[in-house]
């Protein structure tokens, strides 16, 4: 698939719309905004779609998303040969929905519900976005010729000249830089600050010619008041190449980009929960016993001090020469013992404190578990051992499923691969626990194990780890299905059908693949292939 | 019930140290306790020997709690009926009633709050 660019003005902007060809939501309505500015094109399948592509002229795509199936491939096609941008209209409201898109590749969702209202910005600012890469790319300052479109956009734009002075902001920019009247010939360095004290990146983009994109800095506005943006900036060059100013395009990180991680979050937070509910059950058994233990002991202590003081005073009857004494203080230390249940008391005190300490080294280990699982993770991409990211997340789930499975494991020894630790441990997690479901399921109450094996292996300039489970197997109908979010065979509180769209989004987003093979009744063999990484430090 | 007139209680759990702590708890209390670290071993018990009180864990291995307890229900109908679980799980309260579940304690328990329960279902016995 091709993009070429035309060097044609605005009104050639072309978006085609993919929509089954039944009433679906209001895209045309949504889209009046743009009318005299963009073409609109409607095809009704994926197929049409990319055929349309391939020509190479269109500039954004509008998915609706009722067939999932469809607009996903379409999805995994552009990313694959670069195609136009991609705004996706989901039919069902809720942020996970909206996330699995992103993490598909679409540059935007809107709700089929808000698009008669959203959609036109949404495609106005993707639209701007593609432009201004452009003009930045496209060599000459021209941008008098672009202004109408400038102004229309959603995503805030300024250009400075090569003093930093304002030349150009159109509303939107004037809206987030606070302008009270023209912002023009205003000093771009004071409202633009990067995070920490740095220089403004669009004043290192003047001076060095420096690209940034996707950057965060602060805008200060006159008011005093500061809001985060993220930000683009890109020199601009004359014909001849002499940098004549520089261009940014920015956006209040409170609006869109919010929405995104707000979805982000919702997901993380289900999983989280998971694992948090194992580790809970786990560390409650031996709570259990330990506290119903120290209140015993607590107990066997009184029980024992009274017997002490009687062994005090037939001690100090012993000491005076009255046998009648002796004798009394003898039958009462006889009493207090049997009272007291000494024997036994002596007896369970040794064991009811191995068995405290045996619990107290249990939780001791399962805090350990965790520890190893969030090692030192900052989040960050980090060069890891997938081998020990594979481990630790076993470890922390093992617990919850030894009652029904035998563990079998495999690791080749495998380079440091470059990747978010946190995020692979997440689907190593949802593919476990997956596992262990289907084999609960499979195994019901006869007793019987199943097999979980893990196993990983270098292949082809690739790592791959395989999760291979005993389980009950996924029905040949359901396998295409998996990975679309919400889908689940599960019971409600058991499934969210999350686990594996998040896992797809993941393993894509590290350049990987996460394949299935299953045969109902016998089981089911995940694959996850990541690419070994060609800057892989000699040792880490 | 025991020939001296001292009621018999069974406690299931797959946990044995949760076993041996509620026998601890229970040491003064006037009950003849058995105890179970499986299902199977708590059906052997059952069909052994005339019990009055059955108090099962709930997540063990195979089979939970609630079905188990349903189980006894059939076949012992006389045996009052109770569940231990940790809080970390969520019991359907319709499903408790249904099978005539008369308490449902909580680990980790508490003293005082177990001794009561239990004797109050041992009220029941008759
Ligand atoms: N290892 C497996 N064996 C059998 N079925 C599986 C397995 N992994 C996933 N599935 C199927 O895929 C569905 C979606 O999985 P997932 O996205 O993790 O959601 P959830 O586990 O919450 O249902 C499951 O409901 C199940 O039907
Ligand atoms: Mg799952």
């Amino acid at each position: 698939m091709r993009r070429s660019h035309r060097e044609d003005d605005a009104l050639g902007l072309r978006v085609v719309v993919v929509q089954p060809p039944d009433h679906g939501p209001r895209i045309a309505e949504g889209l009046e905004v743009l009318a005299g500015r963009a073409t609109l094109e409607i095809v009704h399948d994926a197929r049409r779609c990319l055929s349309r592509c391939d020509a190479g002229d269109v500039d954004l795509l509008v998915l609706d998303a009722r067939r999932r199936a469809e607009v996903q491939s379409v999805l995994a096609a552009t990313a694959r040969s670069g195609g136009p941008p991609a705004i996706v209209i989901e039919p069902e409201a809720g942020d996970a929905r909206a996330l699995a898109w992103f993490r598909a590749g679409a540059v935007d969702c809107v709700s089929a519900e808000e698009a008669p209202k959203r959609l036109g910005t949404a495609v106005a600012e993707q639209l701007a976005r593609d432009r201004a890469r452009r003009t930045a790319r496209g060599g000459d300052l021209g941008f008098a010729g672009n202004r109408e479109v400038m102004e229309q956009l959603n995503s805030a734009l300024v250009v400075v000249d090569l003093e930093g002075r304002i030349v150009y902001a159109n509303p939107p920019a004037e809206q987030i830089l606070g302008a009270e009247g023209s912002l023009h010939g205003a000093d771009a360095g004071k409202r633009f600050r990067s995070g920490k004290s740095e220089e403004p990146l669009l004043l290192r983009t003047l001076r060095g010619g420096e690209r940034f994109k996707g950057a965060e800095a602060l805008v200060s506005r006159p008011d005093g008041s500061k809001a985060p943006v993220g930000i683009s900036c890109a020199p601009i060059t004359s014909p001849e190449g002499r940098r004549t100013g520089a261009v940014a395009i920015f956006q209040d990180l409170s609006e869109a980009t919010q929405r995104r991680s707000h979805a982000l979050q919702t997901e993380k937070l289900a999983s989280i929960g998971q694992l948090a509910a194992g580790v809970a059950h786990e560390i409650n058994n031996p709570m259990g016993f330990i506290h119903a233990n120290l209140f015993q002991l607590a107990e066997y202590t009184e029980d024992l001090q009274r017997v002490w003081r009687q062994v005090e005073a037939l001690r100090h009857a012993a000491e005076g020469a009255d046998p009648t004494a002796v004798r009394i203080a003898a039958e009462a230390l006889d009493k207090a013992s049997q009272e007291a249940d000494i024997e036994f008391v002596l007896g369970d005190l040794a064991k009811a404190i191995r068995e405290s300490q045996e619990g107290s080294e249990r939780i001791r280990h399962i805090v350990q578990d965790l520890r190893d699982f969030s090692h030192q993770d900052t989040g960050e991409r980090v060069f890891a051992d997938l081998n020990q990211c594979l481990d630790s997340t076993a470890n922390i789930v093992w617990p919850m499923m030894k009652h029904v499975v035998s563990l079998e494991k495999d690791y080749a020894e495998l380079p440091p691969i470059g990747c978010y630790p946190m995020q692979l441990k997440q689907v190593f997690m949802n593919l476990l626990v997956n596992a262990f479901q289907a084999i609960e399921e499979a195994v019901g109450e006869s007793g019987e194990l199943g097999t979980i094996a893990l196993s990983t292996r270098i292949e082809d300039e690739q790592v791959v780890v395989s999760i291979r489970d005993s389980g009950v197997g996924i029905a040949q109908e359901h396998l295409e299905r998996i990975f679309d979010p919400f889908f689940t065979t599960k019971r409600v509180g058991a499934g969210t059908g999350l686990g594996l769209s998040t896992s797809f989004g993941i393993v894509q987003g590290h350049g990987g693949t996460l394949s299935v093979e299953s045969v109902p009744g016998q089981g089911t063999t995940f694959q996850l292939r990541l690419p070994l990484d060609a800057e892989a430090p000699a040792a880490s | 019930m025991s020939a001296e007139g001292t009621l018999t209680l069974l406690i299931l759990d797959d946990e044995s140290r949760i076993l041996s702590a509620l026998r601890r708890s229970l040491r003064r209390e006037p009950y003849e306790i058995l105890t179970a670290e499986s299902v199977v071993e708590a059906r052997r018990v059952l069909d052994a020997e005339a019990v009055d009180l059955v108090l099962s864990d709930h997540k063990m291995p195979g089979i939970t709690g609630l079905q188990f307890l349903e189980e006894v229900a059939e076949r012992h109908p006389e045996a009052v009926r109770m569940l231990i679980t940790g809080w970390t799980e969520t019991i359907d309260p319709k499903a408790v009633d249904a099978l005539g579940i008369r308490a449902v304690i909580t680990k980790p328990w508490e003293d005082a709050a177990l001794k009561e329960t239990l004797r109050r279902a041992a009220k029941e016995v008759g």
